[in-house]
Protein backbone atom coordinates (compact mmCIF):
# COMPACT_ATOMS: atom_id res chain seq x y z
CA UNK A 1 0.00 0.00 0.00
CA UNK A 2 3.34 2.05 0.78
CA UNK A 3 4.39 1.49 -3.05
CA UNK A 4 1.34 2.72 -4.35
CA UNK A 5 0.52 6.27 -2.12
CA UNK A 6 4.21 6.88 -3.44
CA UNK A 7 3.00 5.63 -7.04
CA UNK A 8 -0.22 7.99 -6.31
CA UNK A 9 1.76 11.06 -5.24
CA UNK A 10 4.28 10.48 -8.24
CA UNK A 11 1.51 10.61 -10.50
CA UNK A 12 -0.45 13.67 -8.96
CA UNK A 13 2.59 15.73 -9.86
CA UNK A 14 3.34 14.03 -12.96
CA UNK A 15 0.18 14.54 -14.47
CA UNK A 16 -0.23 18.51 -15.05
CA UNK A 17 2.91 18.81 -16.30
CA UNK A 18 2.98 16.29 -19.14
CA UNK A 19 -0.77 17.81 -19.86
CA UNK A 20 0.51 20.78 -20.45
CA UNK A 21 4.11 19.93 -21.76
CA UNK A 22 2.52 17.59 -24.55
CA UNK A 23 2.17 19.82 -27.76
CA UNK A 24 5.72 20.31 -27.97
CA UNK A 25 8.67 18.68 -30.79
CA UNK A 26 11.44 20.23 -28.70
CA UNK A 27 13.29 18.17 -26.62
CA UNK A 28 12.20 18.36 -22.96
CA UNK A 29 15.24 20.37 -20.90
CA UNK A 30 16.42 18.15 -17.86
CA UNK A 31 14.69 19.41 -14.39
CA UNK A 32 14.33 17.95 -11.31
CA UNK A 33 11.06 17.76 -10.80
CA UNK A 34 11.03 16.66 -7.01
CA UNK A 35 12.36 20.12 -6.32
CA UNK A 36 9.19 21.96 -8.29
CA UNK A 37 6.58 22.72 -5.94
CA UNK A 38 4.53 24.84 -8.07
CA UNK A 39 2.80 23.64 -11.31
CA UNK A 40 5.75 23.40 -14.25
CA UNK A 41 4.47 24.27 -17.45
CA UNK A 42 6.85 24.22 -20.92
CA UNK A 43 7.23 27.74 -22.21
CA UNK A 44 7.36 28.31 -26.34
CA UNK A 45 8.30 31.09 -28.00
CA UNK A 46 5.50 30.62 -30.90
CA UNK A 47 5.34 32.67 -34.35
CA UNK A 48 1.68 33.50 -34.90
CA UNK A 49 0.28 34.55 -38.31
CA UNK A 50 -2.53 36.44 -38.40
CA UNK A 51 -5.36 37.00 -41.55
CA UNK A 52 -7.47 40.10 -41.91
CA UNK A 53 -10.93 39.46 -40.96
CA UNK A 54 -13.54 39.60 -44.16
CA UNK A 55 -14.95 43.00 -42.33
CA UNK A 56 -11.77 44.96 -43.18
CA UNK A 57 -11.80 44.22 -46.90
CA UNK A 58 -15.56 45.03 -47.26
CA UNK A 59 -15.65 48.06 -45.02
CA UNK A 60 -13.12 48.91 -47.57
CA UNK A 61 -14.84 48.23 -50.64
CA UNK A 62 -18.27 50.00 -49.14
CA UNK A 63 -16.16 53.17 -48.51
CA UNK A 64 -14.28 53.07 -51.85
CA UNK A 65 -17.73 53.19 -53.65
CA UNK A 66 -17.93 50.11 -55.04
CA UNK A 67 -21.48 48.36 -55.41
CA UNK A 68 -23.17 45.46 -54.20
CA UNK A 69 -23.07 42.64 -56.31
CA UNK A 70 -24.66 39.90 -55.03
CA UNK A 71 -24.30 37.53 -58.25
CA UNK A 72 -20.91 37.07 -56.62
CA UNK A 73 -22.07 35.20 -53.48
CA UNK A 74 -22.37 32.13 -53.07
CA UNK A 75 -26.26 30.85 -52.97
CA UNK A 76 -28.18 29.74 -50.13
CA UNK A 77 -29.57 26.23 -51.54
CA UNK A 78 -26.26 25.14 -52.16
CA UNK A 79 -25.90 24.24 -48.66
CA UNK A 80 -27.50 21.26 -48.82
CA UNK A 81 -24.63 19.82 -50.86
CA UNK A 82 -21.87 20.32 -48.56
CA UNK A 83 -21.90 16.70 -46.56
CA UNK A 84 -18.44 15.95 -45.98
CA UNK A 85 -16.46 17.73 -43.02
CA UNK A 86 -13.74 19.18 -45.06
CA UNK A 87 -16.67 21.18 -47.44
CA UNK A 88 -18.44 22.23 -44.32
CA UNK A 89 -15.58 23.97 -43.20
CA UNK A 90 -14.35 25.67 -46.02
CA UNK A 91 -18.28 26.76 -47.05
CA UNK A 92 -18.59 28.36 -43.82
CA UNK A 93 -15.63 30.21 -44.11
CA UNK A 94 -17.17 31.13 -47.73
CA UNK A 95 -20.72 32.20 -46.28
CA UNK A 96 -19.22 33.93 -43.49
CA UNK A 97 -17.75 36.39 -45.60
CA UNK A 98 -20.76 36.23 -47.94
CA UNK A 99 -22.37 37.78 -44.22
CA UNK A 100 -19.92 40.07 -43.71
CA UNK A 101 -20.20 41.08 -47.26
CA UNK A 102 -24.33 41.59 -47.01
CA UNK A 103 -23.56 43.25 -43.76
CA UNK A 104 -21.49 45.51 -44.55
CA UNK A 105 -23.51 46.79 -47.52
CA UNK A 106 -26.84 46.72 -45.81
CA UNK A 107 -28.41 44.21 -47.26
CA UNK A 108 -30.23 43.35 -44.24
CA UNK A 109 -32.53 40.61 -45.00
CA UNK A 110 -30.09 39.04 -47.26
CA UNK A 111 -27.73 38.67 -43.95
CA UNK A 112 -30.07 36.97 -41.80
CA UNK A 113 -30.55 34.22 -44.12
CA UNK A 114 -26.76 34.20 -44.58
CA UNK A 115 -26.48 33.62 -40.79
CA UNK A 116 -28.67 30.98 -40.83
CA UNK A 117 -26.52 29.33 -43.35
CA UNK A 118 -23.32 29.41 -41.40
CA UNK A 119 -25.70 28.63 -38.27
CA UNK A 120 -26.89 25.08 -40.08
CA UNK A 121 -22.96 24.68 -41.44
CA UNK A 122 -21.58 25.81 -37.69
CA UNK A 123 -24.22 23.08 -36.16
CA UNK A 124 -22.92 20.11 -38.58
CA UNK A 125 -18.92 21.06 -38.16
CA UNK A 126 -19.37 21.00 -34.23
CA UNK A 127 -19.32 24.76 -34.00
CA UNK A 128 -23.11 25.43 -32.78
CA UNK A 129 -21.21 26.05 -29.04
CA UNK A 130 -19.77 29.65 -30.59
CA UNK A 131 -23.17 30.68 -31.50
CA UNK A 132 -25.43 31.53 -28.58
CA UNK A 133 -29.11 32.61 -28.21
CA UNK A 134 -28.10 36.15 -27.32
CA UNK A 135 -25.90 36.42 -30.43
CA UNK A 136 -29.16 35.14 -32.28
CA UNK A 137 -31.35 37.66 -30.83
CA UNK A 138 -29.06 40.61 -31.09
CA UNK A 139 -28.74 40.14 -34.75
CA UNK A 140 -32.57 40.08 -35.03
CA UNK A 141 -32.89 42.76 -33.00
CA UNK A 142 -30.47 44.45 -35.46
CA UNK A 143 -31.55 44.21 -38.57
CA UNK A 144 -32.19 47.64 -39.00
CA UNK A 145 -28.92 49.37 -38.12
CA UNK A 146 -26.34 48.99 -40.14
CA UNK A 147 -23.50 49.39 -37.26
CA UNK A 148 -24.64 47.00 -35.02
CA UNK A 149 -25.28 44.62 -37.47
CA UNK A 150 -21.58 44.81 -38.83
CA UNK A 151 -20.63 45.11 -35.29
CA UNK A 152 -22.65 41.92 -34.69
CA UNK A 153 -21.56 39.96 -37.51
CA UNK A 154 -18.09 40.42 -36.67
CA UNK A 155 -18.40 39.33 -33.21
CA UNK A 156 -19.89 35.94 -34.51
CA UNK A 157 -17.21 35.04 -36.86
CA UNK A 158 -15.15 36.71 -33.98
CA UNK A 159 -16.56 33.51 -31.67
CA UNK A 160 -15.71 31.17 -33.97
CA UNK A 161 -12.48 31.82 -34.21
CA UNK A 162 -12.42 31.87 -30.60
CA UNK A 163 -14.51 29.29 -30.26
CA UNK A 164 -11.69 26.90 -32.55
CA UNK A 165 -8.65 28.54 -30.72
CA UNK A 166 -9.78 27.58 -27.23
CA UNK A 167 -10.62 24.01 -28.38
CA UNK A 168 -7.35 23.52 -30.13
CA UNK A 169 -8.64 23.04 -33.41
CA UNK A 170 -6.19 25.29 -35.68
CA UNK A 171 -6.56 22.76 -38.73
CA UNK A 172 -10.23 23.71 -38.90
CA UNK A 173 -9.78 27.29 -38.06
CA UNK A 174 -7.77 27.00 -40.87
CA UNK A 175 -10.07 25.79 -43.84
CA UNK A 176 -12.96 28.19 -42.54
CA UNK A 177 -10.28 31.51 -42.33
CA UNK A 178 -8.65 30.21 -45.88
CA UNK A 179 -11.87 29.78 -47.41
CA UNK A 180 -13.09 33.55 -45.56
CA UNK A 181 -10.44 35.05 -47.06
CA UNK A 182 -11.17 33.37 -50.67
CA UNK A 183 -14.21 34.71 -51.02
CA UNK A 184 -13.45 37.94 -49.83
CA UNK A 185 -10.71 38.51 -52.36
CA UNK A 186 -13.20 36.59 -55.15
CA UNK A 187 -15.81 39.36 -54.65
CA UNK A 188 -13.49 42.24 -54.58
CA UNK A 189 -11.91 40.96 -57.56
CA UNK A 190 -15.32 40.37 -59.63
CA UNK A 191 -16.80 44.27 -58.12
CA UNK A 192 -13.55 45.53 -59.69
CA UNK A 193 -13.05 47.34 -62.62
CA UNK A 194 -9.16 47.60 -63.46
CA UNK A 195 -9.32 50.92 -64.88
CA UNK A 196 -11.84 52.80 -62.54
CA UNK A 197 -11.10 51.12 -58.93
CA UNK A 198 -7.42 52.24 -58.51
CA UNK A 199 -7.48 52.02 -54.66
CA UNK A 200 -9.37 48.59 -54.90
CA UNK A 201 -7.24 47.29 -57.44
CA UNK A 202 -3.79 48.19 -55.09
CA UNK A 203 -5.94 46.56 -52.12
CA UNK A 204 -6.49 43.20 -54.17
CA UNK A 205 -2.61 43.33 -55.08
CA UNK A 206 -1.87 43.83 -51.98
CA UNK A 207 -3.17 40.15 -50.95
CA UNK A 208 -0.29 38.98 -52.17
CA UNK A 209 1.46 39.53 -48.30
CA UNK A 210 -2.07 38.18 -46.88
CA UNK A 211 -1.16 35.17 -48.85
CA UNK A 212 2.10 34.97 -47.75
CA UNK A 213 0.61 34.66 -43.77
CA UNK A 214 -2.36 31.92 -44.77
CA UNK A 215 0.03 29.60 -46.59
CA UNK A 216 2.43 30.28 -43.13
CA UNK A 217 -0.21 29.42 -40.59
CA UNK A 218 -1.80 26.63 -43.04
CA UNK A 219 1.87 24.89 -43.24
CA UNK A 220 1.28 24.27 -39.12
CA UNK A 221 -1.38 22.39 -39.76
CA UNK A 222 -0.40 20.31 -43.18
CA UNK A 223 -0.23 16.97 -40.97
CA UNK A 224 -4.28 17.45 -41.62
CA UNK A 225 -4.85 15.42 -45.18
CA UNK A 226 -7.73 18.63 -45.96
CA UNK A 227 -5.32 21.12 -44.96
CA UNK A 228 -2.86 19.96 -46.65
CA UNK A 229 -5.36 19.15 -50.34
CA UNK A 230 -6.27 23.12 -49.66
CA UNK A 231 -2.22 24.01 -48.94
CA UNK A 232 -1.67 22.88 -52.51
CA UNK A 233 -4.53 24.99 -54.13
CA UNK A 234 -3.33 28.08 -52.39
CA UNK A 235 0.60 27.93 -53.16
CA UNK A 236 -0.95 27.37 -56.65
CA UNK A 237 -2.22 30.75 -56.22
CA UNK A 238 0.65 31.93 -54.53
CA UNK A 239 2.47 31.57 -58.03
CA UNK A 240 0.08 33.51 -59.78
CA UNK A 241 0.41 36.28 -57.23
CA UNK A 242 4.07 36.06 -57.65
CA UNK A 243 4.00 37.10 -61.24
CA UNK A 244 3.31 41.16 -59.56
CA UNK A 245 6.47 43.60 -58.88
CA UNK A 246 7.30 44.86 -55.75
CA UNK A 247 8.76 48.40 -56.60
CA UNK A 248 10.89 50.22 -54.15
CA UNK A 249 9.66 53.79 -53.38
CA UNK A 250 13.73 54.53 -52.84
CA UNK A 251 13.46 55.75 -49.26
CA UNK A 252 13.61 52.94 -47.04
CA UNK A 253 11.20 51.75 -44.79
CA UNK A 254 10.24 53.42 -41.70
CA UNK A 255 7.69 54.26 -38.99
CA UNK A 256 8.32 58.28 -37.31
CA UNK A 257 6.36 60.65 -36.03
CA UNK A 258 5.70 63.36 -39.19
CA UNK A 259 4.52 67.01 -38.62
CA UNK A 260 1.74 67.35 -36.23
CA UNK A 261 3.41 64.51 -34.47
CA UNK A 262 1.48 61.49 -35.75
CA UNK A 263 3.24 58.46 -36.38
CA UNK A 264 3.47 57.62 -40.18
CA UNK A 265 4.57 54.34 -41.45
CA UNK A 266 6.17 54.84 -45.34
CA UNK A 267 8.77 54.14 -47.87
CA UNK A 268 9.89 50.72 -48.38
CA UNK A 269 8.14 48.68 -51.45
CA UNK A 270 4.71 48.69 -53.03
CA UNK A 271 3.44 46.01 -55.09
CA UNK A 272 2.02 46.93 -58.81
CA UNK A 273 -0.36 45.10 -60.26
CA UNK A 274 -0.91 45.13 -64.59
CA UNK A 275 -4.38 44.73 -66.14
CA UNK A 276 -3.10 41.36 -67.61
CA UNK A 277 -1.94 40.34 -64.31
CA UNK A 278 -5.45 41.44 -62.52
CA UNK A 279 -7.23 39.42 -64.82
CA UNK A 280 -4.38 36.39 -64.62
CA UNK A 281 -5.20 36.55 -60.49
CA UNK A 282 -8.99 37.43 -60.44
CA UNK A 283 -9.26 34.16 -62.82
CA UNK A 284 -7.05 31.84 -60.81
CA UNK A 285 -9.35 32.71 -57.68
CA UNK A 286 -12.61 31.83 -59.42
CA UNK A 287 -10.88 28.90 -60.08
CA UNK A 288 -10.39 27.97 -56.73
CA UNK A 289 -13.46 29.40 -55.05
CA UNK A 290 -15.49 27.46 -57.98
CA UNK A 291 -14.22 24.27 -57.17
CA UNK A 292 -14.69 24.85 -53.20
CA UNK A 293 -18.38 25.59 -53.69
CA UNK A 294 -19.28 23.15 -56.33
CA UNK A 295 -22.63 21.35 -56.00
CA UNK A 296 -22.87 17.88 -57.21
CA UNK A 297 -25.16 18.25 -60.42
CA UNK B 1 -8.78 -0.67 -3.57
CA UNK B 2 -11.16 0.42 -5.97
CA UNK B 3 -12.29 3.24 -3.58
CA UNK B 4 -8.09 3.95 -3.53
CA UNK B 5 -8.22 4.26 -7.46
CA UNK B 6 -11.25 6.53 -7.58
CA UNK B 7 -9.82 9.05 -5.41
CA UNK B 8 -6.71 8.77 -7.62
CA UNK B 9 -8.68 9.29 -10.52
CA UNK B 10 -10.64 12.67 -9.13
CA UNK B 11 -7.49 14.14 -7.80
CA UNK B 12 -6.09 14.13 -11.43
CA UNK B 13 -9.22 15.83 -12.71
CA UNK B 14 -9.39 18.33 -9.56
CA UNK B 15 -5.39 19.04 -10.63
CA UNK B 16 -5.92 19.00 -14.35
CA UNK B 17 -8.48 21.58 -14.02
CA UNK B 18 -6.51 24.88 -13.31
CA UNK B 19 -4.07 23.84 -16.07
CA UNK B 20 -6.78 23.19 -18.78
CA UNK B 21 -8.41 27.03 -18.09
CA UNK B 22 -4.89 28.81 -16.97
CA UNK B 23 -4.31 27.78 -21.28
CA UNK B 24 -7.85 29.26 -22.15
CA UNK B 25 -8.80 31.50 -19.99
CA UNK B 26 -6.07 33.62 -21.71
CA UNK B 27 -8.93 33.67 -24.89
CA UNK B 28 -10.34 37.04 -25.77
CA UNK B 29 -8.00 38.43 -22.75
CA UNK B 30 -7.57 41.29 -25.28
CA UNK B 31 -11.14 41.87 -25.09
CA UNK B 32 -11.24 42.04 -21.45
CA UNK B 33 -7.93 43.95 -20.66
CA UNK B 34 -6.52 46.00 -23.61
CA UNK B 35 -7.93 49.96 -23.19
CA UNK B 36 -9.89 50.13 -26.45
CA UNK B 37 -9.36 53.81 -27.86
CA UNK B 38 -12.22 56.66 -26.92
CA UNK B 39 -12.07 57.41 -30.80
CA UNK B 40 -14.71 55.94 -32.21
CA UNK B 41 -13.74 55.95 -35.87
CA UNK B 42 -11.73 53.05 -34.33
CA UNK B 43 -13.10 49.25 -35.46
CA UNK B 44 -11.46 46.28 -33.85
CA UNK B 45 -9.14 44.63 -36.02
CA UNK B 46 -9.85 40.68 -36.54
CA UNK B 47 -5.68 40.23 -35.98
CA UNK B 48 -5.89 41.03 -32.27
CA UNK B 49 -4.98 38.09 -30.23
CA UNK B 50 -4.25 36.66 -27.04
CA UNK B 51 -1.70 34.25 -25.36
CA UNK B 52 -0.44 32.67 -22.31
CA UNK B 53 3.47 33.93 -21.53
CA UNK B 54 6.00 33.62 -18.80
CA UNK B 55 8.48 35.29 -17.57
CA UNK B 56 11.64 35.64 -19.93
CA UNK B 57 9.66 34.20 -23.34
CA UNK B 58 9.39 35.99 -26.44
CA UNK B 59 6.46 35.78 -29.28
CA UNK B 60 5.85 36.83 -32.58
CA UNK B 61 2.81 37.85 -34.28
CA UNK B 62 2.60 38.18 -37.83
CA UNK B 63 -0.17 41.08 -39.20
CA UNK B 64 -0.59 42.89 -42.73
CA UNK B 65 -1.30 46.72 -41.99
CA UNK B 66 -2.77 48.09 -45.51
CA UNK B 67 -2.29 51.69 -46.97
CA UNK B 68 -4.70 54.62 -46.53
CA UNK B 69 -5.22 53.14 -42.74
CA UNK B 70 -4.73 54.19 -39.15
CA UNK B 71 -3.49 51.57 -36.29
CA UNK B 72 -4.04 51.40 -33.07
CA UNK B 73 -2.04 48.90 -31.00
CA UNK B 74 -3.06 48.70 -27.23
CA UNK B 75 -0.79 45.93 -25.31
CA UNK B 76 -2.37 44.67 -21.70
CA UNK B 77 -0.90 41.66 -19.48
CA UNK B 78 -2.07 39.94 -16.12
CA UNK B 79 -0.20 41.86 -13.51
CA UNK B 80 1.99 38.64 -11.79
CA UNK B 81 3.73 39.01 -15.04
CA UNK B 82 5.97 41.98 -13.96
CA UNK B 83 5.78 46.03 -14.37
CA UNK B 84 6.52 45.73 -18.06
CA UNK B 85 6.23 44.14 -21.63
CA UNK B 86 8.64 45.21 -24.47
CA UNK B 87 7.46 45.68 -27.58
CA UNK B 88 9.14 45.54 -31.01
CA UNK B 89 8.43 46.23 -34.30
CA UNK B 90 9.44 44.61 -37.99
CA UNK B 91 8.85 44.78 -41.16
CA UNK B 92 8.58 41.10 -42.93
CA UNK B 93 9.87 41.11 -46.09
CA UNK B 94 10.85 38.23 -48.42
CA UNK B 95 14.01 39.43 -50.42
CA UNK B 96 14.57 38.19 -54.05
CA UNK B 97 17.76 36.77 -53.61
CA UNK B 98 20.09 35.27 -56.58
CA UNK B 99 21.84 32.27 -54.81
CA UNK B 100 25.11 31.28 -56.86
CA UNK B 101 25.35 26.82 -56.64
CA UNK B 102 28.84 25.87 -56.39
CA UNK B 103 29.46 22.16 -57.36
CA UNK B 104 32.65 20.69 -57.52
CA UNK B 105 33.04 17.38 -59.59
CA UNK B 106 36.17 15.34 -60.50
CA UNK B 107 36.03 14.38 -64.25
CA UNK B 108 38.32 12.32 -66.49
CA UNK B 109 41.28 14.52 -68.61
CA UNK B 110 41.15 13.64 -71.81
CA UNK B 111 44.11 13.95 -74.34
CA UNK B 112 44.04 14.39 -78.00
CA UNK B 113 44.52 11.38 -80.72
CA UNK B 114 47.64 13.38 -81.66
CA UNK B 115 48.97 13.05 -78.50
CA UNK B 116 48.25 9.49 -78.64
CA UNK B 117 49.90 7.79 -81.82
CA UNK B 118 49.08 9.25 -84.88
CA UNK B 119 46.07 9.29 -87.05
CA UNK B 120 43.37 7.07 -86.84
CA UNK B 121 40.27 6.39 -84.80
CA UNK B 122 39.36 6.32 -80.81
CA UNK B 123 36.55 3.98 -79.48
CA UNK B 124 36.01 5.13 -75.78
CA UNK B 125 39.06 4.71 -73.77
CA UNK B 126 41.01 3.13 -76.53
CA UNK B 127 43.16 5.18 -78.95
CA UNK B 128 43.45 3.36 -82.76
CA UNK B 129 45.56 5.34 -85.57
CA UNK B 130 44.79 8.52 -84.31
CA UNK B 131 43.89 11.15 -86.97
CA UNK B 132 44.00 14.20 -84.52
CA UNK B 133 40.38 14.34 -84.26
CA UNK B 134 39.67 12.05 -81.43
CA UNK B 135 40.20 11.93 -77.82
CA UNK B 136 41.29 9.36 -75.08
CA UNK B 137 41.19 8.98 -71.13
CA UNK B 138 44.69 9.66 -69.92
CA UNK B 139 44.28 8.26 -66.81
CA UNK B 140 44.31 11.48 -64.68
CA UNK B 141 41.42 13.18 -63.34
CA UNK B 142 40.82 16.92 -62.79
CA UNK B 143 38.46 18.90 -60.68
CA UNK B 144 35.66 20.74 -62.11
CA UNK B 145 33.56 23.85 -60.55
CA UNK B 146 30.32 24.15 -62.25
CA UNK B 147 27.97 27.31 -60.88
CA UNK B 148 24.22 27.40 -60.73
CA UNK B 149 22.77 30.45 -60.55
CA UNK B 150 18.98 30.41 -58.80
CA UNK B 151 16.64 33.06 -57.51
CA UNK B 152 15.38 32.20 -53.81
CA UNK B 153 13.46 34.05 -51.43
CA UNK B 154 14.79 34.85 -47.95
CA UNK B 155 13.39 36.38 -45.01
CA UNK B 156 14.89 40.18 -43.73
CA UNK B 157 13.76 41.67 -41.04
CA UNK B 158 14.01 45.88 -40.12
CA UNK B 159 13.37 46.98 -37.19
CA UNK B 160 10.98 50.11 -36.99
CA UNK B 161 9.91 51.08 -33.35
CA UNK B 162 10.93 49.57 -29.95
CA UNK B 163 8.98 50.83 -27.07
CA UNK B 164 12.07 50.26 -24.93
CA UNK B 165 13.08 53.64 -26.24
CA UNK B 166 9.78 55.07 -25.52
CA UNK B 167 9.18 54.80 -21.81
CA UNK B 168 7.84 50.79 -22.55
CA UNK B 169 4.64 52.17 -24.15
CA UNK B 170 1.66 50.41 -24.25
CA UNK B 171 -0.35 52.06 -26.92
CA UNK B 172 0.79 53.21 -30.29
CA UNK B 173 -1.04 54.98 -33.16
CA UNK B 174 0.15 55.16 -36.48
CA UNK B 175 -0.89 55.86 -40.16
CA UNK B 176 -0.12 53.58 -43.20
CA UNK B 177 1.01 54.88 -46.64
CA UNK B 178 1.88 51.24 -47.55
CA UNK B 179 0.79 48.18 -47.10
CA UNK B 180 3.09 46.18 -45.04
CA UNK B 181 3.21 42.59 -43.33
CA UNK B 182 4.70 43.53 -39.83
CA UNK B 183 6.02 41.36 -37.32
CA UNK B 184 5.11 42.23 -33.58
CA UNK B 185 7.70 40.83 -31.71
CA UNK B 186 6.26 41.16 -27.41
CA UNK B 187 8.79 40.19 -24.71
CA UNK B 188 8.21 40.03 -20.97
CA UNK B 189 11.27 40.41 -19.22
CA UNK B 190 13.08 37.91 -16.07
CA UNK B 191 12.84 39.90 -13.41
CA UNK B 192 16.11 42.63 -13.72
CA UNK B 193 16.37 41.58 -17.11
CA UNK B 194 15.45 41.31 -20.92
CA UNK B 195 12.86 38.50 -22.20
CA UNK B 196 15.36 38.37 -24.94
CA UNK B 197 18.78 37.41 -23.23
CA UNK B 198 17.11 34.63 -20.90
CA UNK B 199 15.53 32.60 -23.74
CA UNK B 200 16.99 31.58 -26.75
CA UNK B 201 14.16 31.13 -29.93
CA UNK B 202 12.48 28.28 -30.61
CA UNK B 203 13.27 26.08 -27.39
CA UNK B 204 10.93 25.55 -24.54
CA UNK B 205 12.37 25.89 -20.99
CA UNK B 206 10.40 25.24 -17.97
CA UNK B 207 8.54 27.82 -15.58
CA UNK B 208 6.52 28.07 -12.79
CA UNK B 209 2.83 28.31 -13.16
CA UNK B 210 3.08 31.93 -10.77
CA UNK B 211 5.34 33.04 -13.47
CA UNK B 212 2.87 32.67 -16.43
CA UNK B 213 -0.03 34.98 -17.56
CA UNK B 214 -2.24 36.52 -20.09
CA UNK B 215 -0.69 38.90 -22.70
CA UNK B 216 -3.02 40.50 -24.86
CA UNK B 217 -2.52 42.93 -28.46
CA UNK B 218 -5.44 44.51 -28.92
CA UNK B 219 -5.37 46.27 -33.02
CA UNK B 220 -8.27 48.20 -34.01
CA UNK B 221 -8.57 50.25 -37.34
CA UNK B 222 -9.75 53.62 -38.96
CA UNK B 223 -9.48 54.76 -42.73
CA UNK B 224 -6.77 57.69 -42.32
CA UNK B 225 -8.62 61.19 -41.71
CA UNK B 226 -7.87 63.35 -45.02
CA UNK B 227 -7.31 66.55 -43.47
CA UNK B 228 -7.64 69.81 -45.13
CA UNK B 229 -10.10 71.47 -47.77
CA UNK B 230 -11.65 69.34 -49.79
CA UNK B 231 -13.92 69.81 -53.09
CA UNK B 232 -14.26 72.77 -55.38
CA UNK B 233 -16.94 74.77 -52.73
CA UNK B 234 -18.10 78.16 -53.89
Amino acid sequence: MKKQSKLAIALLVAFPISLLTSCSDDPKPTEDVAQVVEEVVEEENKSYYQIPSPDEMFGFIKESGLKYNSASLNPIQNITSYNDPKSQALNFGIYSADLAYTAAFEEYQESIKYFGSIQKLGDQIGLSAAFDKSLIERIQNNLDNADSLVAITNTSYFSVVDYLEQNEQGDKLGLVASAGWLETVYIAANTINYDKDKAAVERLADQKLTLDNLIAYLEKYSENTDVKEVLEMFKDLETTFAILNEVDSGTGISLKKKEGGKMVLGGGSSIKITKDQFEAIKAKISEIRNNIVKTEA
Amino acid sequence: MKHFYKKLILGLAILALPALSLAQYCNNFHDSYCEYSENEMYKPNGQSKSALFGKGQTSELSVIVYKGQDYRISLCMDENLGSGMEFKIYENKKVKVEKVTETKEMEDVYGKCSSCDGSGTTDGETCYDCNGSGQVATGEQKEVVSKQTSIVYEKQKTLLYDNTQDNLATELEFSVETTQRLTFEISIPNEGGSGKSSVSKGKGKLVKSSDMGCVGILIEHMTTPKTGFYGTGF
